[in-house]
Parts: structure tokens; C-alpha cells; sequence
């Protein structure tokens, strides 16, 4: 059949000098498409076609096919394909006309075959270049122009004349070539070629085409560089800076594609001068350019016109709508000089300030990596640190592995904020806590790094980190749990306090007798009218707080209890410390004190409580000394007038006092039988009230004021020892006295627990049905006369309400456990709900002398329980 | 054959825009607006002045309109129904879908409020929207045989265009109002690199250059966040279209992120019907909202309620929408009286205000109460917040769109006259293309492309489709005088590719012109190629050769050959860096020959009386055209030359 039909064939095609009919070449193709044709057969054809191809007699068309034909046979029967090659090498000259054709096979015939000998030499190629009249067969020469293996120097000159091409598509094309060109090879020692074709593609900047014009910006990059990379010194750097602005002018073409490419290459830029990179975050010409250009030699107007072509380039990809533009900003914190990754790190700050920074995980970790960099300054990483932390996508994770792995940058940071971590606030705690919280993750992951070198972490920032717990367990649950990082953290706080001790020891001495009779110089701020408002800021926050720490709510009872266990005497031990420390605030020692203060708190929780009272003395003692810290720091504002620009600080600072006393306060009004302990409480409120209605009183007043009232506390109420504070009945004067807890401390505490019950193992409810909480509930030194309520919080708008009668559940123990049903009758209408569940107590209390009656709602432990929906049985329903 | 373009409106100033254009014979009327601010006859452009005959219909081929702003299409109706004009309108989709709204809201404030007489009617306006054929983006529609015009995208609002026309080979670009920058709900202008004889561009801010919007949105939503956080009422006046809704995604945004519950509102009537349009519309929008579209229409606010006439005094925070924008009466001055004394409230007011208004009072300076008449005076002690957003491009847009169309001719329209004349300035400094700012009613008068249509011939179209590319190395100033000692200095490479040039222009009368290749014409004429060659016999002086050659005056071979050697060596240092050729009979740079000439009577020689001067050598010279510069240059160097001084065989006795 082979045989049969390679004959019919032949005997068509060489018989005579006719060109082949159509026919034949169509049962050749499919001789030589069949895999099974035998190899004598595909030489006949072979031989047959490029007899053929040579006869001069072929029409256009045959010539196509007989090409077509050659070509397939060469990708069929691949060892063929230099035999073909040279074949059709030497016949397609002959033939001008269908040098597209020539042009395609050759093409392709050098891609089939990989040994060089192959390839198409220069003459031919660059004949057949000039000789392919139509657009397309010259584009794809040029296009496979490197894969013909054509020499360096003559695909270079090739490119470069055609980029002068009427052809957009043939310009893009030896562009493009071009810019193979300059990856492949470096063997372009005359700098003037470079040159030439750097300029070449500067033209084509302008070109009509948008296709050609950001194949033009690639080639300008690229071979920018390597003139930059050619030049020395200050030439390198004016190249550079010249290659930069020639891009910038791009960035506000018309075409997405072009200023997409335009951005991308201004990343790649590795060295522009800081005046021209700043002009490109501002639109309008700056001062600092004129003044520069003003002993530069060109003139005005030139220059003006060059710098308004860059000024604004970032804003304007920054406002740009197509978001591009953002992966070139993380570029260039790969710069390598410092102002380009400053300028970067800059623009990002702005954006971060605008919360339109949508930083993707890839780019976040170059971005922290740059900001890792040693050399870089560094109050400018602090600022864009402070403003990234303010995104929503800024996560605690983060900064954990942030601080992990870079322990010595992260200490840094922490080094500085920690001096700001409070003042910083500024009042706005709602907004800002998040940011806290990012800082004391970061603080906190910073000895978990392995290269911890001299930086430490003060210690105290781990205690700040406790109060924070909830928020951060939350944010690192993914990696580590609450308990582990409780641990952890108590146990940072604990070491490295030794120091401190000694120190405030050695100190105390000198103090001592100093600083009795300070007096209290007005505060003037008049700040603290808004202070309730700063309460109630912090009151939203405040829950969270209490009820991580779990210990909720103190009481007192002075009573006369006789015996003083270890933990009483350790508590008392820390109380006289504490007076002591109260000394330092009064003679600036403020930091020193507060660090004693912070030392006696992580003492406080290394004490174990191995009783029901001891554990309520140190709840106790605890806020005591949050108080006392409190107190310090309102010293420092108020007195020594440190900080006293910083209004926000001392607000936010009142109105957190106010909350701690407000706790305290309620636990003792409660008990009301301290009566003593309740006026000086009262004081404190009313001291804290005159201070702020007092804004401007004469020194010398104050003073006269003063030191009367000293005389008259000295006499009249030195003997009392079991008081909490001495304060005056006067506004300026307040000192510390000696305190000592004799008494057996009850800590009203209540626990709240659903078994088994996650978002894993949720409870099962009918929707629309009631259904029937099983709560553990474990209360401490509740008594029955109290009221306690469940609160159950679906969402914002549904809440519920169920009482506890603690008459029914059980007797008035100190410690009562009991399993309550709860029923939460309002169930939605969906597969599945979570409930906020808490504990509240109510309770009167006397507010200062007035006696003004009020109510409270105490926060208990909240729990959240999630519920998924269940199907009733058929049986049910019917 | 011109450009004639006659401005009716908002020729150095701002309002009823109206720009009749006659490109090549063909007059086009872009936008036709009213200004705001008069209430007499100058409220509208001079019609009269297109047609005194008042025939519009054969005055004027078409009216286009950019976007239905009031200065610019508010004098359509009264153009179309009252003056007449039967020919076509053309504008986009959305500017036809919003444009009877705006104008039926004027015409009632314009009736209901201010009780005038109207000056157009309800059905005049949807009969005149009935002429109206609408054009969709990048679409070219062939208005007739000669005129097309086609709309590019312009941002400012909703469905604005600008406007390119085409007659013959004379091109323009009209554009309206634009912005450069996109802002929250509408992307930036584009458009294609256009060849054009006449950009026409508005000039707001002729002198502004704005910086990042980012600033600005964030002091608004500062603004509102604080007096919504501290209890107050915000009330946000706006016009219905355009500002209100980019306002309002930035605030729905923002309440989206910080989780706000304060409500918003937005007062009813138009501005919802116009958010329904916003919503249909999505496509004219910028890139991001479409993008979201996917998931949710933007303008599916979520956060924004109705407003109901109770919920003025209602207690709480909230924040409102209420037109008109500049609180000149209607819903928003009511709002304002009940809001306006408290201090906790806030009002904020858009970038500009009509004198007069209760917007304008507030804006100049910080009254503490507000006289609207006899008997009505309110107190004003709220927050005022001023906006800063504008949907004009700035004067960097404006030059970035001048330089990227680079037109021939620009004229500046819409904008204040100071500023608009340094702007000027700067285009035609920076840009340097004449630019003018002609006044109402002036003429500017700009000569047109025109071109005439040639045939080609096969071998002209040939030799443009061959590459014909040369490298040359020249230095980027090409001076006269540098041209020799700079050569190999940094010369960057320069391609050279001239296929287009080698065509002749043939126009003979009674015939077609032709554009032919060189080599056609030698064929058509049947005629020779002839090379002009310049010749010139110049003399040098020599005194001491003479002694040593031959005393008959003939010099030998190797004189001759020892003369040339001088010669050349004088040349290599004179001109160092160009090639100068050896080849024994002659020297040659380029296409100069020069040899030297033993005859006595030489033809290209000037010296009147052939002396016979031992001391004198004579050298000829020939050069073709195109070195001319340079053999003048090597000719004055040969004739300073005194070669006996330094003559390498002095066989002096």
C-alpha cells in the first residue's frame, strides 16, 4: 500500500518538470504524518521534495506546500531535520516571494533541532530579514531570533534597525529582542552601543503605540542598568538618576499596561539620588530642587520642566486605581541605597496613615525584613512601626514571629516604646490598645529569639503583658495556648528583679527624710473635666481585663483575726515595701519606685495561696498595688510636672484610677465595716475631685495651706496605723502611711464553666425552642442575701436575663458549687449561635459622704458557648 | 481650509459652557450650558451669534454635550424647543439618563422656589431628550459623511466624555470637565494618543496642584467621626449627583471598618433616584468598584437608611445627605435651621458656593448667626467643615493631558483668567505649543491640516516596507563646527531608517499627485541618473619643493606623490578623527577627492592670472552635495596650509 502510493506519487512529481499537483503532495503528507512509513520511503520523499522545491517553475502556492511539507517531515522524523534545514537554506533564497514561508520553516525547523550545526548562519538571516516584505514574516524572525542561534553582535544590530520599523508589532518585537539581548550577554564593551540603544528606547518612549511603548520602558531599565552598571562614581550615579526620571515620566501615561510597567520598573532601580526621589512623593516642584538647580547650569525653565515630569510620580501610583502600583513600593525596600528604602518606608507610612495599605503576605516579609536592616535608622522604622501596627491585618501573630525571629530588632523597638507605651495612649485607648497589645506581643516574643544579645526586655513589660493576656492568647492561639503563655510570661516577669531590689534598698535612706513634707503644687491641666469620660473609655476595656485575671472583685474585713499565716506576713512584708517605694515617688524617683512597686506584684504572684483567704488577700493587695502605681504615676504628671504637656497621659491615667478605686471602693462599701478605711476612700475621691476643679491656685497659697494642714494631720491622726491612705482634708497635701493587713481578707469570686462544651462539641438546640444550659457555677464568699443573674448575650440586640436564687440552690457556704440549668428560651433561627454568658451581682454602695445610693454591675467570668442546631426526630414533630 | 472656533460660554470664566467649533466647513456645538450665577439674559450663551438668521439647523451639524452639569447642558432645552435646533445631540448613555433629572430639578427650584417665569417646560425638556442620540465610550459614530466624533472616558461624573471630532484630516479633542485622578466611584480620564490640530481643555485650577486625596478624605472622616463619637448630628449638603455618592462610599466604608452603628441618611427624592442610576451605570464607574461588583454593588450602601422629616429633631447621632448642596433653600436649609445651634452638630460644605447662598455666608469667615429674612435668623454654632474635594483635574493633569496628546494648537476655556493665563504660559513654555484663552464671543482662528491624497507606486511602497536602516554616530549637538572634531567623542548611535524620504512627490497638472521612488522617476522621465559633482582647484603654498623638483614647473611622480604625502599629513593632524583615505593618485574623506593638478589651465581653478610662482602647489578638488560642509572646511584648511615649513625631504643645498 506504502509502496503503491509513494510510487503514484513519485511518478507524478519526477517525471517531468511540472510542478507537483496538489494531490500528490496531499498522499505525501500523509505518508510522511503515518509513524509506520518506513525510512526508505520518507527519503524517496525527501529527495522527491527538495528536487521539487528547486524547480524554478513552482507557483507560490506549491512552494508553500512543498515547505509545509518539509517542515512537518523535520518535526516527525526530527534526525531528518538538518538535512531539511540545509535544503530549504539553500533553495529560499531563490525565492523572494515566499520568503514568509521560508521564513516560518526556518523557524521552526530551528526550534525542532538542538545541535547548533542547525542554526541559520547570519547572512541568511539577515537577508532573509531584509528581503520579508510582510510585517508578519519579520516579526516572527525576530522573535525566534535568539533561538536561532544568530550571533550576538548581528541579532543586535538587527534588533536596533528595526525598532525603527513603521510596524508597531515589529518594533515591540526587536524591543523586545533587545532586551534578551541585554540578559544574554555582556559582551558589549563599547559603552556607545549601549548607549545608542539606551537612547533608541528613550525615543520609543513616546511612542504612538502603547504595546511598544512598555516594551520600550523594559528596554530602558534594563539597559539603563548596565550603562549604570558601566559607570563609576558620580556618573553612576547621574546615570542613574537620568534612567529614573526617564521612567517616571512614563507613570502617567494613558495605558494601564505602561504604567504598570513603568512602576515595575522603577522598582528595579537600585540607586536614585534622595532629592529626586523625594520630589517623586510630592507633586508640586520643592524648594530644596530649585535651590539645588539654582548653581546647576541648566536653566530654569528646562529644569522645571524635568522635575514636574517626575514630581509626583509615587502619588500618582499611589492614587492610581489599577493597585499595581503598591508591589513597587515593596520593591524598592529592597533598594539597596538607605534613602530609596527610607523614601519607600515613608510612603508606606502614609499609607498605613490612611488605612489603604493592603499588604500582602509575600510583601510583608521583605517589608520586615527591611525594616530589620541594621544600618536603618531607626526612629523612622518606630514611626512607620507605630502607624502599620494601626492596620486591621497587622495581626499579634505577627509580631510574634516578628520578635521570635529577629529578637534584637524587636528589643529595640521595645526599648523605646516602653517609654511611651503609656503616655502614648493619649487618651484614645479604644483605638490604640490594639497597638498596645502588638508592642507587648512583640516585647514578649523577643527572648524566644536565638541571637538575644544585650537587649533584655524590662521585665515589667511582662507583667503588662498578663493584663493583656486574653487579647493576646487570642491573637497566638495558633501557636501557643493560655496557659503555656501565662506561664511564660510569669515567669519573665519574675526574673531579673533582684537588681532592682538592692537598689531601691540602697536608696531609700537618702530619701527618707527629704521628702516628708513635699507639698502638692497645683496641677495645671485642665484636662480632667472630661475625666468620667476617660472612666467610662476604660470601663469597656476594663472587663476584659478583670475578668482574664480572674480575680473580680476584693473585699476587706478588718476583723480581729489572730492568726497570721506566712502568705499574711509575706503580704505585710510587701505593704511596708510599698510605703517605702511611696517615698521615692516623692523625691522624683518615680521609675525607680514604680519598678519596686511592679517588684512586689511579681512577688505578690509568686506567693501560692494555699487558702481561701490568703488567695482573697492577695486579690487584694494586688489592686492595692495597681492603685499605688497609679498613684505614682499621677505624682509624677501632677507634682514634678514631668510630663505635663502630655495632658492626655495624666486623663487617661485618673480615669484609670478611677476604675481600680471604683473596685475597691464597692468591695468595702459592701462590707461597711471600716468605716475608717471608707473615709479615707471617700478622700481619695474627693481629693481626686478638688484636684481637678483646681486648676490654678497660687503657689505661695498652697503652701501656706500646706504646711497648716501638715501640722494638724501630724497631731491629730498619727496614731492611726491599720488606715489605708492618710490624706488631708485639704486639696495639696497627701502622703503615704504605713499599712499593714492584719485581717483576714475575703475575695467574693465566682466561676463559671459549661462542661464539655467547645466550638468543636457544641450543644444541640431546636431552633425556636428553648433549650437548657448545664452550667457549673462555683461561688465564692457569696452569701445568699446577694442577688446574682446570668446574663446571656446572643447578639447586640437579644439578651437575656435568669436570676439566681441562691436560697434554693444552697446553704451560704464560703465556697458553693452547684450545676444550674439555664434555660435561653429565644433561640435563632439559624444552624448555629455562640452565647455570651456572665454573672452579674448587684449591690448598694455609699458613695462618699453624701451617702448617694447606687448600683453596679459587678462582671464575672464570661464564657462563650456555642450551640449548633439538632433535628428532631420525625416522631417529634408529628 | 481652518479651525474656527467661536466661544459662547465659559471663556474665561466659569459656567455655560458652549464652544462652537467649524472644522474643514463642518460646525459642531460642544456642550451648551447655563451660568448660575445671572438671572438675566446672560444666564444663556448668544445663540444669535452662531446663525444671525436664527437657522440652527443648517449652522450647525450636530451638538454634543459632555455630562449633564448644568452649566453645561442647562441651555439645552431652551436651545432645542425654544430657539429651535431640530439637528442631533449627541451625549452618553448616562448623561442622558441623568441630564432630564438634573434640569427638571432646576426647573422646578427655578419656578416653585424663586416663583420666575419659566424658561423652559417640563415636556420641552423630554422633547428635547427625544433629539438626543446617545454614544457609548471609544464607540466612533460617523455624524455625516465627513464628521465623526468618538467619546473617551473623562471621570469628573458620572458618564462624563470628552469629545473627539474628525473632519477630513483636521482633528480635535473638546474636553469637558476631567479628572486625572481617580477618586472613590469614578476612575481617571483616558484617552488614545491622538493626532490633533486642537485640544479644547477646561482650566479650573490652572494653577492648583493638589497633593495626595488620601489627606483630604481622612480629614473629612475625622471630622465626621469625632462629632458623631461626641453625640452630634452631621449634615452633609451636597448636590444629588457625584459628590454625594463618592462621600458616601468613603463613609459607609469607613463605618464598615470601624464598626459604626451611627446611622446615615440619605434625604429622599433625587439623590436615591440617582443612586439607582449609580448602580445600573456600574460600568462607567472606576476600575476598583467594578472589581467589587462581583461580590457587591457598591452603591448598595449598607449602612444608609431614608430619611424621614421626623428624624430631624429625633435624639442621637447621625449623619445626613441633604440636597442642595450649597444650602440655598430646600431640604438641607431646613435641616440646617434645626441643627445649626447646637454646638455638638456639624455641617460640612462642598469645595464652592454661589454668593448669596447660606453655603457662601458660612464659607467667608465664621458668622454666629444668619440672617435668611425679617423674621428668620439663625444661630450658627456648630462645626463647619469645609470640603476639599473636587472632581477637576489639577494643573499638572491639565499639562499631563496636553503633553500626552501634544496637539498642535490648545485653547483653555472654563477657568478664571489669571490663572488660566499662566498656564498658558507654561504650555507654551514647557510644551511649546501655542496655546489661547479667548473671552466670550471671541473667535480664535487655527489653520488645519490638510492633506492631499496621493498615489504611491509599487516601488515607493516597497522600498517603505524594506528596512533601509544605517547606524550613524553622531553627537547629540550637531553643530556646524562640531561635526568633525566630535565625531569620536560620546556619540551615542543613532539609527537611521529614511525608506519614507526617498519618495519623490510628483503633481502634474491634471493629475493625481504621486509619491514615486527615485528610481520610478528615471523610468517615468526616461532619463539618466546625473551625480553633481563640485569641483575646486585650490592653491597651497610651497616654496621649497620648487627648488627640488623639476624647474619646468611639471612636477614628477613622486613629487606629486611626496605632495599628497604633505598633504595627508597635514589633514590627519588638522582634522584628527576622521578617516582620511590614502589611495596614491588622490586623498580621499568621504566623498571629497582632492589630487593634485598639474594643469595650467584648469577649469575649477579662480585665481584670474595663472602664476607661475614656484611656491605655489595647486590641488584638485571634488566633493558631491551632500559633503559640502565639509569640503569647505578641508578647502580653507589647504589654502592656510604652508607646507614648505615642515616639508619632511628639504634637500636644500
Amino acid at each position: 500500500m506504502e509502496h503503491h502510493l509513494l510510487h503514484i506519487c513519485l511518478q507524478s512529481l519526477k517525471g517531468n518538470n511540472n510542478p507537483p499537483s496538489l494531490q500528490a503532495l496531499a498522499s505525501l503528507r500523509s505518508l510522511i504524518i503515518n509513524p509506520n512509513t518506513s525510512d526508505s520511503t520518507i527519503y524517496s520523499i525527501l529527495e522527491t521534495l527538495t528536487h521539487s522545491l528547486q524547480l524554478s517553475t513552482n507557483s507560490l502556492t506549491t512552494h508553500h506546500h512543498i515547505l509545509k511539507l518539509l517542515t512537518d517531515l523535520a518535526s516527525h522524523r526530527t534526525h531528518l531535520s538538518s538535512q531539511i534545514l540545509n535544503s530549504i537554506r539553500s533553495s529560499s533564497l531563490l525565492f523572494t516571494e515566499s520568503t514568509q514561508i521560508a521564513a516560518e520553516s526556518l523557524t521552526s525547523l530551528a526550534s525542532f533541532s538542538n545541535s547548533d550545526q542547525n542554526k541559520i548562519d547570519d547572512q541568511l538571516f539577515m537577508s532573509l530579514c531584509f528581503a520579508a516584505t510582510s510585517a508578519s514574516a519579520r516579526l516572527r524572525l525576530l522573535r525566534n531570533g535568539e533561538r536561532l542561534g544568530i550571533g550576538t553582535h548581528m541579532l543586535f544590530t538587527v534588533f536596533l534597525g528595526f525598532t525603527k520599523d513603521p510596524y508597531p508589532y515589529v518594533r515591540k518585537a526587536s524591543l523586545d529582542g533587545l532586551l534578551g539581548l541585554c540578559k544574554s550577554c555582556d559582551l558589549f564593551e563599547d559603552i556607545s552601543v549601549s548607549e545608542g540603544c539606551y537612547c533608541r528606547a528613550v525615543e520609543l518612549l513616546q511612542d504612538n503605540e502603547h504595546s511598544v511603548r512598555s516594551a520600550a520602558i523594559r528596554v530602558v531599565c534594563e539597559w539603563g542598568q548596565m550603562l549604570i552598571a558601566a559607570k563609576e562614581g558620580n556618573d553612576k550615579i547621574a546615570q542613574s538618576n537620568q534612567v529614573f526620571v526617564q521612567i517616571c515620566s512614563m507613570v502617567r501615561d494613558m495605558s494601564v499596561e505602561v504604567r504598570v510597567e513603568a512602576f515595575n520598573a522603577l522598582g528595579k532601580i537600585k540607586l536614585v539620588s534622595e532629592d529626586i526621589l523625594l520630589q517623586t512623593i510630592s507633586k508640586k516642584v520643592l524648594a530644596i530642587m530649585k535651590e539645588k538647580n539654582s548653581h546647576g547650569q541648566c536653566t530654569a525653565e528646562r529644569f522645571e520642566i524635568l522635575a514636574s515630569s517626575y514630581a509626583g510620580a509615587f502619588m500618582h501610583g499611589l492614587e492610581d486605581e489599577f493597585h499595581e502600583s503598591l508591589s513597587l513600593l515593596m520593591d524598592m525596600l529592597n533598594d539597596d541605597s538607605m534613602a530609596v528604602r527610607l523614601e519607600a518606608l515613608e510612603a508606606l507610612h502614609h499609607m498605613a496613615t490612611f488605612d489603604c495599605l493592603n499588604v500582602q503576605e509575600i510583601h510583608m516579609h521583605m517589608f520586615l525584613g527591611s525594616l530589620l536592616d541594621s544600618y536603618y535608622p531607626f526612629m523612622a522604622s518606630f514611626r512607620t512601626w507605630r502607624d502599620i501596627l494601626r492596620m486591621k491585618l497587622m495581626s499579634s501573630l505577627f509580631c510574634f514571629f516578628m520578635g521570635r525571629s529577629h529578637g534584637n530588632f524587636a528589643a529595640h523597638i521595645v526599648k523605646e516604646v516602653s517609654q511611651e507605651i503609656e503616655p502614648v495612649l493619649e487618651g484614645q485607648l479604644g483605638l490604640d490598645s490594639a497597638r498596645v497589645a502588638a508592642f507587648l506581643v512583640l516585647a514578649i516574643s523577643a527572648p524566644l529569639s536565638q541571637n538575644q544579645n544585650g537587649q533584655i526586655i524590662p521585665p515589667r513589660l511582662f507583667s503588662y503583658a498578663v493584663t493583656l493576656l486574653g487579647r493576646i492568647s487570642c491573637a497566638l492561639s495558633e501557636v501557643v495556648d493560655q496557659d503555656t503563655l501565662l506561664a511564660y510570661l510569669s515567669q519573665c516577669s519574675r526574673s531579673s528583679t533582684l537588681g532592682a531590689e538592692v537598689e531601691v534598698e540602697s536608696l531609700l535612706p537618702v530619701v527618707d527624710d527629704v521628702v516628708l513634707n513635699r507639698t502638692k503644687k497645683d496641677v495645671n491641666n485642665p484636662v480632667e473635666a472630661p475625666m468620667l469620660q476617660t472612666g467610662n473609655e476604660t470601663s469597656k476595656v476594663q472587663p476584659v481585663t478583670s475578668c482574664e485575671l480572674e480575680y473580680l472583685t476584693t473585699s476587706i474585713v478588718e476583723c480581729q483575726a489572730d492568726e497570721l499565716d506566712e502568705v499574711m506576713k509575706s503580704v505585710n512584708l510587701i505593704l511596708a515595701r510599698v510605703r517605702d517605694a511611696w517615698f521615692l515617688v516623692q523625691s522624683r524617683c518615680t521609675n525607680v519606685a514604680l519598678r519596686a512597686l511592679r517588684d512586689c506584684k511579681r512577688e505578690l504572684a509568686m506567693l501560692t495561696s494555699t487558702s481561701l483567704e490568703s488567695s482573697g488577700a492577695m486579690a487584694f493587695t494586688l489592686q492595692y498595688l495597681q492603685v499605688m502605681k497609679l498613684f505614682a504615676k499621677i505624682w509624677e504628671h501632677a507634682v514634678w510636672k514631668i510630663r505635663s504637656n502630655e495632658t492626655g497621659g495624666l486623663e487617661y491615667l485618673f480615669g484609670k484610677l478611677d476604675m481600680r478605686l471604683r473596685e475597691l471602693r464597692l468591695s468595702k462599701v459592701e462590707i461597711s465595716c471600716s468605716p475608717a478605711t471608707m473615709k479615707k476612700l471617700s478622700a481619695i475621691i474627693s481629693h481626686i475631685e478638688i484636684l481637678n476643679d483646681k486648676g490654678s491656685i497660687e503657689p505661695s497659697n498652697i503652701l501656706m495651706d500646706a504646711k497648716k494642714t501638715v501640722h494638724e494631720i501630724e497631731s491629730s491622726k498619727a496614731g492611726i496605723s491599720c488606715s489605708l491612705f492618710l490624706i488631708t482634708n485639704l486639696d495639696d497635701f497627701f502622703t503615704l502611711k504605713q499599712f499593714s493587713l492584719c485581717s483576714r481578707v475575703r475575695h467574693i469570686n465566682a466561676e463559671l464553666n459549661v462542661p464539655g462544651n467547645d466550638s468543636e462539641n457544641p450543644l444541640r438546640f431546636v431552633s425556636g425552642l428553648p433549650v437548657a444550659i448545664p452550667l457549673d457555677i462555683t461561688l465564692y464568699n457569696v452569701s445568699s442575701e446577694n442577688r446574682l443573674w446570668l446574663t446571656m448575650r446572643m447578639s447586640e440586640e437579644s439578651t437575656q436575663f435568669v436570676f439566681l436564687d441562691l436560697n434554693i440552690l444552697g446553704g451560704c457556704n464560703e465556697v458553693k458549687k452547684f450545676t444550674f440549668m439555664a434555660p435561653f428560651y429565644r433561640t435563632p433561627k439559624a444552624c448555629s449561635f455562640s452565647l455570651w454568658i456572665s454573672i452579674g451581682k448587684r449591690s448598694s454602695f455609699v458613695l462618699g459622704s453624701e451617702g448617694v445610693k447606687g448600683f453596679l454591675i459587678f462582671h464575672m467570668p464570661r464564657i462563650l458557648i456555642a450551640f449548633s442546631l439538632c433535628f428532631l426526630e420525625a416522631g417529634f414533630i408529628s | 481650509m481652518a479651525i474656527e472656533c467661536l466661544v459662547l460660554g465659559a471663556g474665561q470664566e466659569v459656567g455655560k459652557s458652549c464652544v462652537v467649533v467649524t472644522i474643514n466647513g463642518k460646525r459642531i456645538m460642544f456642550d451648551c450650558g447655563m451660568h448660575m450665577g445671572y438671572d438675566d439674559h446672560r444666564r444663556y450663551p448668544d445663540f444669535s451669534l452662531i446663525s444671525k438668521s436664527r437657522d440652527f439647523d443648517h449652522s450647525l451639524d450636530c451638538v454634543i454635550i459632555t455630562h449633564f452639569h448644568l452649566d453645561h447642558v442647562g441651555a439645552l432645552p431652551y436651545f432645542t424647543e425654544v430657539c429651535g435646533y431640530n439637528g442631533p445631540i449627541y451625549m452618553t448613555y448616562p448623561t442622558k439618563a441623568l441630564a432630564p433629572l438634573m434640569l427638571e430639578d432646576f426647573r422646578k427650584v427655578l419656578v416653585d422656589r424663586r416663583g420666575e417665569e419659566e424658561q423652559f417646560t417640563s415636556l420641552h425638556i423630554s422633547q428635547c431628550m427625544q433629539k438626543v442620540i446617545a454614544i457609548d465610550l471609544k464607540q466612533t459614530l460617523q455624524v455625516d459623511d465627513d464628521l465623526q466624533i468618538r467619546a473617551y472616558y473623562a471621570g469628573h461624573v458620572l458618564g462624563a466624555a470628552m469629545f473627539y471630532a474628525k473632519v477630513g484630516e483636521s482633528a480635535m479633542v473638546y474636553t469637558g470637565d476631567y479628572n486625572m485622578t481617580p477618586d472613590r466611584h469614578l476612575g481617571a480620564a483616558q484617552i488614545d494618543r491622538l493626532e490633533l490640530d486642537l485640544l479644547i481643555t477646561e482650566s479650573t485650577y490652572a494653577t492648583t496642584i493638589r497633593d495626595s486625596k488620601y489627606a483630604r478624605e481622612r480629614e473629612f472622616l475625622k471630622a465626621v467621626h469625632e462629632c458623631v463619637a461626641g453625640g452630634g448630628k452631621v449634615l452633609i449638603p451636597t448636590f444629588a449627583l457625584g459628590r454625594a455618592q463618592e462621600l458616601c462610599i468613603l463613609l459607609d466604608d469607613y463605618w464598615e471598618r470601624m464598626n459604626l452603628k451611627v446611622p446615615i441618611y440619605f434625604s429622599a427624592g433625587l439623590t436615591i433616584q440617582a443612586n439607582m442610576y449609580y448602580k445600573i451605570l456600574i460600568s462607567w464607574t472606576s476600575q476598583k468598584i467594578k472589581e467589587t461588583y462581583a461580590t457587591r454593588n457598591a452603591f448598595d450602601f449598607k449602612h444608609v437608611h431614608n430619611f424621614d422629616r421626623s428624624l430631624i429633631n429625633a435624639p442621637g447621632p447621625c449623619v445626613l445627605f441633604a440636597t442642595p448642596g450649597m444650602i440655598s433653600g430646600g431640604f438641607s436649609l431646613e435641616v440646617f435651621k434645626q441643627w445649626a445651634p447646637c454646638e455638638m452638630n456639624l455641617i460640612t460644605l462642598p469645595g464652592y458656593c454661589v454668593a448669596g447662598t447660606v453655603g457662601h455666608k458660612l464659607m467667608s469667615g465664621k458668622p454666629t448667626k444668619i440672617v435668611l429674612d425679617k423674621d428668620t435668623q439663625i444661630d450658627v454654632r456648630c462645626q463647619i467643615h469645609q470640603l476639599s474635594f473636587s472632581p477637576h483635574t489639577d494643573s499638572k493633569g491639565i499639562m499631563d493631558l496636553a503633553r500626552f496628546l501634544s496637539p498642535k494648537n490648545v485653547i483653555l476655556v472654563h477657568g478664571e483668567k489669571p490663572k488660566m493665563v499662566s498656564l498658558k504660559e507654561r504650555i507654551q513654555s514647557e510644551l511649546r505649543i501655542p496655546c489661547y484663552l479667548p473671552a466670550n464671543y471671541d473667535t480664535v482662528h487655527i489653520p488645519s491640516t490638510t492633506y492631499v491624497k496621493a498615489h504611491a507606486s509599487n516601488a515607493f511602497i516597497r522600498s517603505c516596507l524594506n528596512p533601509n536602516f544605517r547606524f550613524l554616530k553622531r553627537s547629540k549637538e550637531e553643530n556646524s563646527d562640531q561635526v568633525l572634531r566630535n565625531t569620536n567623542s560620546t556619540a551615542p548611535l543613532q539609527v537611521n531608517d529614511e525608506r519614507v524620504a526617498e519618495g519623490i512627490l510628483i503633481m502634474e497638472k491634471g493629475k493625481k499627485a504621486r509619491v514615486v521612488h527615485q528610481d520610478d522617476l528615471l523610468l517615468m522621465l526616461r532619463q539618466k541618473k546625473h551625480d553633481i559633482q563640485f569641483g575646486y582647484c585650490c592653491a597651497a603654498q610651497l616654496e621649497n619643493l620648487v627648488e627640488t623638483g623639476n624647474r619646468d614647473g611639471a612636477l614628477s611622480h613622486s613629487d606629486k606623490c611626496s605632495c599628497l604625502q604633505l598633504l595627508f599629513k597635514e589633514l590627519s593632524t588638522y582634522f584628527s578623527g576622521v578617516n582620511i583615505q590614502d589611495l596614491g593618485e588622490h586623498l580621499q574623506v568621504e566623498s571629497f577627492q582632492v589630487s593634485v593638478c598639474l594643469k595650467d589651465n584648469c577649469p575649477y581653478r579662480i585665481i584670474d592670472s595663472p602664476r607661475k610662482e614656484a611656491a605655489t602647489i595647486f590641488f584638485c578638488c571634488s566633493w558631491s552635495a551632500a559633503d559640502e560642509k565639509l569640503a569647505r572646511e578641508i578647502i580653507s584648511a589647504i589654502e592656510r596650509f604652508n607646507l614648505s615649513d615642515n616639508l619632511p625631504c628639504k634637500n636644500s643645498k
